[in-house]
């Protein structure tokens, strides 16, 4: 079945043409969301609310692009929103812990980035290292950055999915590199892991 | 003679982006020094991370999940999205009375003072909520 097919399919409410889509896609949505907020749990769960969204709004894809560009909009677009979320989440827990003498320590929010204990310690201090990275980029380097480096896309879909210039893409990617290896030299002077 | 440290060519020459004549240069300065070569190490392996934690398997439930969540209403997205405005406008609210509370107890603040010193804080507070400062000063490089 061609995507036309499927899309068309899903358009009518027909869940085996959503099933297709879901397990074709799955993975691809879920390592997208994955790069940018490094907690697989978090990345299934946004991955699900992706095809929720998809399933809800079909009517309105008119099919001038792939679906995965598509997939790959909202996908980035709710991870972004996640991580906003929680920092404004987090602000006002220490606002309220400020009121209330910190009884709500550690409620909620969750940025856990060990789901994988028997990982060396070595290999999780650099993986921490490098979100850490990652996530103090700027979101559109941080975004045209992992969807080059996690999903191996080429920049003219990269552009496609951001709605910007090839030479835009390039030049955040570039700017990307530089400061992901500014802040990893940083690091390596100061022997922080 | 020892030439100049070229760390910051490395994650270029890692990718391969690098121009024929750069390319050389940072090879040749590699054979020479080894803090360049011990910070290329580092880099890689840095980087390499991705390759590892990339395209992680999927639940095998992870349809099944889906298509329960695809029988709820959507009504509830609406209620949580009110919760998350409405906690944020909320402690807004206490923030900026404590403050206000506390420079009029703070009693020879004069009014104008006491005004400024209020917006000030709206101002940080709509900052946050947008983008973290640092990222905003990234931007600009
Ligand atoms: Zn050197």
């Amino acid at each position: 079945m061609d995507e036309a097919q499927l899309i068309k399919g899903i358009q009518q409410g027909d869940r085996k043409s959503f099933q297709t889509l879901v397990e074709t896609y799955q993975r691809m949505v879920v390592n997208t969301c994955l790069a940018i907020v490094h907690n697989k749990a978090d990345a299934e769960d946004l991955a699900q609310d992706v095809f929720v969204e998809i399933f809800r709004t079909a009517e309105n894809f008119r099919g001038d692009s792939k679906v995965s560009t598509w997939l790959y909009r909202i996908a980035t677009n709710r991870s972004l929103n996640m991580i906003r979320n929680n920092k404004r989440k987090r602000f006002f827990q220490s606002i309220e812990e400020a009121f209330t003498g910190g009884r709500n320590h550690g409620s909620e929010v969750s940025e856990s980035r060990n789901d994988q204990p028997d990982q060396n310690i070595t290999d999780q201090q650099r993986s921490d290292l490098l979100h850490r990275a990652i996530d103090r980029l700027p979101e559109k380097q941080r975004i045209a950055f992992t969807l080059n480096k996690y999903e191996e896309l080429p920049y003219q879909q990269i552009a496609e999915i951001m709605e910007i210039s090839l030479a835009s893409v390039e030049s955040l990617i570039h700017r990307a590199k530089k400061n992901l290896q500014e802040q990893l030299l940083d690091c390596y002077k100061k022997k922080c892991v | 003679m020892k030439t100049k440290c070229i760390q910051k060519d490395l994650i270029f020459y890692l990718d391969n982006e690098l121009s024929v004549e750069m390319r050389t240069a940072v090879e040749k300065h590699l054979e020479e020094c080894a803090d360049c070569r011990s910070f290329l190490a580092f880099l890689q392996e840095g980087i390499q991370i991705i390759e590892k934690e990339k395209n992680p398997e999927v639940t095998p439930f992870f349809y099944t999940r889906l298509s329960a969540r695809l029988e709820e209403k959507p009504v509830y997205q609406t209620q949580s999205q009110w919760v998350r405005l409405a906690q944020p406008a909320f402690f807004s609210l206490v923030l900026l009375a404590g403050i206000y509370g506390g420079l009029k107890l703070g009693s020879n603040a004069s009014s104008p003072k006491v005004y400024q010193q209020a917006t000030n804080s709206a101002q940080m507070l709509n900052d946050f909520a947008t983008e973290p400062i640092e990222s905003f000063l990234l931007d600009e490089l």
